[in-house]
């Protein structure tokens, strides 16, 4: 117990610390991803000059490891586009290139699966395509596709350790200076280890529970 | 964005230099990448089974471990075995032992995806129709048979999709190896890198490269189990 109360109760401000820029990367990368992958979506289906670019970066992004579109957002973008210009920049813009293209497909199914009948109700009763959309599909898209959607944030979290490789302070990157400074790594990796369980499994129930909540209230 | 950058972006006279190195990274990844898939596939069938046994205490142990590694960042764990599995054997034998980062990756990987692949051999049994079972019962056949006979054989093709999808997934997770120094082809392309100081070139040809390997498998995958699925296979 004597270790235990040197590296970690002496530095859980430390990992806290890092959880909690975790959760942020990941909250600003999910948010970014779902608008993104909502514009992808709709260039996708109804943009057609812009078409093919709009499947080109969806499968970009859904056929690239996520650690080889973080060094290549975090080394490449900033000398090609003079953006991103921090690491914390870069590690949620990589995120949000990866999950903007699940996200992307995960709403063109959910919008092609609403039936065709609710759209011509929505005509005949003088609404415009674009209120149609807003008023009526996106809605049921969002409920029927809220599990896929939500779950997307657990891999958004799950994918964020990784972002430590280019020294965003996140968890994984406390526990890995904490362990190379106290040479403890039992006990620290350990206890981040189950951090990270412990929060991605309280994550994945609450998904569950919403999504349940929403299904039983809307179906 | 300026255009010399662009240009040099798109230079891949040093990504050809060093093909042969980085084609012996991208075996590296194939070669762990088979294993783990073995590993996976090896460990993720009986616990599925354990899932879906009749005795509760077996249910929660299966239910426990796929949750366990479905809920484990594969980096984090990943660097668990790397890093702090070789301390525990070590206490527990009373003797060095290290593992060796290839070993580790496999391990890792394999212990990883097998929590998914738990739940897509459980969602193939579940697939089967009761009817099916109750049918063989009626003949008199024992459960193993049952299970080997009947359940299996149309299991496996409800999951077969789904399992190939997550090979594609376990594939990408090679990726993340080289952290932990396998020589697989991101880690040549960060040490090339660091000698010749073209992160442009390299980084953006390394992604390329992932990109067509990982696009090709899963547009195989596409093309046959939409096939299997038109012939009412899968």
């Amino acid at each position: 117990m004597g270790i235990l109360s040197r590296t970690i109760t002496n530095n859980f401000d430390k990992l806290l610390a890092g959880l909690a820029v975790t959760l942020e990367v990941s909250v600003i990368a999910f948010v970014v991803a779902v608008s993104l992958g909502l514009t992808l979506c709709f260039v996708r289906m109804y943009v057609k000059p812009l078409r093919w670019p709009a499947i080109l970066a969806i499968e970009f992004g859904r056929n690239t490891p996520i650690y080889v579109q973080l060094m290549w957002v975090n080394y490449v973008w900033p000398d090609l586009f003079g953006w991103p210009t921090s690491v914390f920049t870069a590690g949620w813009t990589a995120l949000a290139v990866q999950s903007s293209g699940y996200l992307a497909e995960t709403f063109r199914a959910g919008i092609e699966g609403v039936r065709r009948g609710q759209w011509e109700a929505a005509y005949s009763l003088g609404m415009s395509p674009a209120l149609t959309m807003r008023r009526i599909v996106l809605r049921q898209v969002a409920v029927t596709m809220s599990p896929s959607i939500m779950n997307q944030f657990l891999v958004v979290v799950k994918s964020s350790t990784l972002v430590s490789v280019i020294a965003v302070p996140d968890l994984m990157y406390q526990a890995l200076r904490l362990t190379s400074i106290w040479f403890e790594p039992i006990e620290i990796l350990s206890v981040t280890a189950f951090l990270y369980i412990a929060v991605v499994f309280v994550l994945s129930n609450m998904i569950k529970r919403y999504t349940d909540r929403l299904r039983l209230r809307y179906t | 964005m300026s255009l010399e950058n662009l240009r040099l972006a798109l230079d891949v006279s040093v990504f050809w230099e060093y093909r042969r190195l980085l084609l012996a990274g991208l075996a590296v990844n194939f070669y762990v990448f088979a294993l783990a898939a073995v590993l996976a596939i090896a460990l993720g069938f009986p616990a599925c089974l354990l899932r879906l046994h009749r005795w509760r205490p077996l249910q929660w142990l299966g239910t426990g471990y796929a949750e366990f590694f479905r809920n484990t960042p594969e980096y984090v764990f990943l660097i668990w075995v790397h890093f702090v599995l070789p301390l525990l054997i070590s206490a527990l034998i009373a003797t060095k032992v290290n593992f060796p980062p290839l070993l580790s990756a496999v391990l890792a990987l394999g212990f990883s995806y097998s929590g998914y692949f738990t739940e897509t051999f459980r969602a193939g049994i579940l697939a089967v129709p009761r009817g099916h079972l109750e049918a063989g019962r009626a003949l008199g056949m024992p459960r193993r048979l049952i299970l080997w006979r009947i359940t299996l054989p149309q299991a496996a093709r409800q999951m077969l999709p789904e399992a190939m999808n997550q090979l594609v997934s376990l594939f990408k997770a090679t990726s993340i190896i080289s952290l932990i120094t396998v020589p697989d082809i991101m880690y040549q392309v960060v040490q090339i890198t660091s000698t010749e100081m073209k992160p442009l070139p390299l980084y953006s040809s390394a992604a390329f490269v992932y990109f067509l390997v990982i696009f090709a498998m899963s547009t195989l995958v596409r093309w046959v189990t939409e096939g299997w699925r038109t012939r009412g296979w899968a």
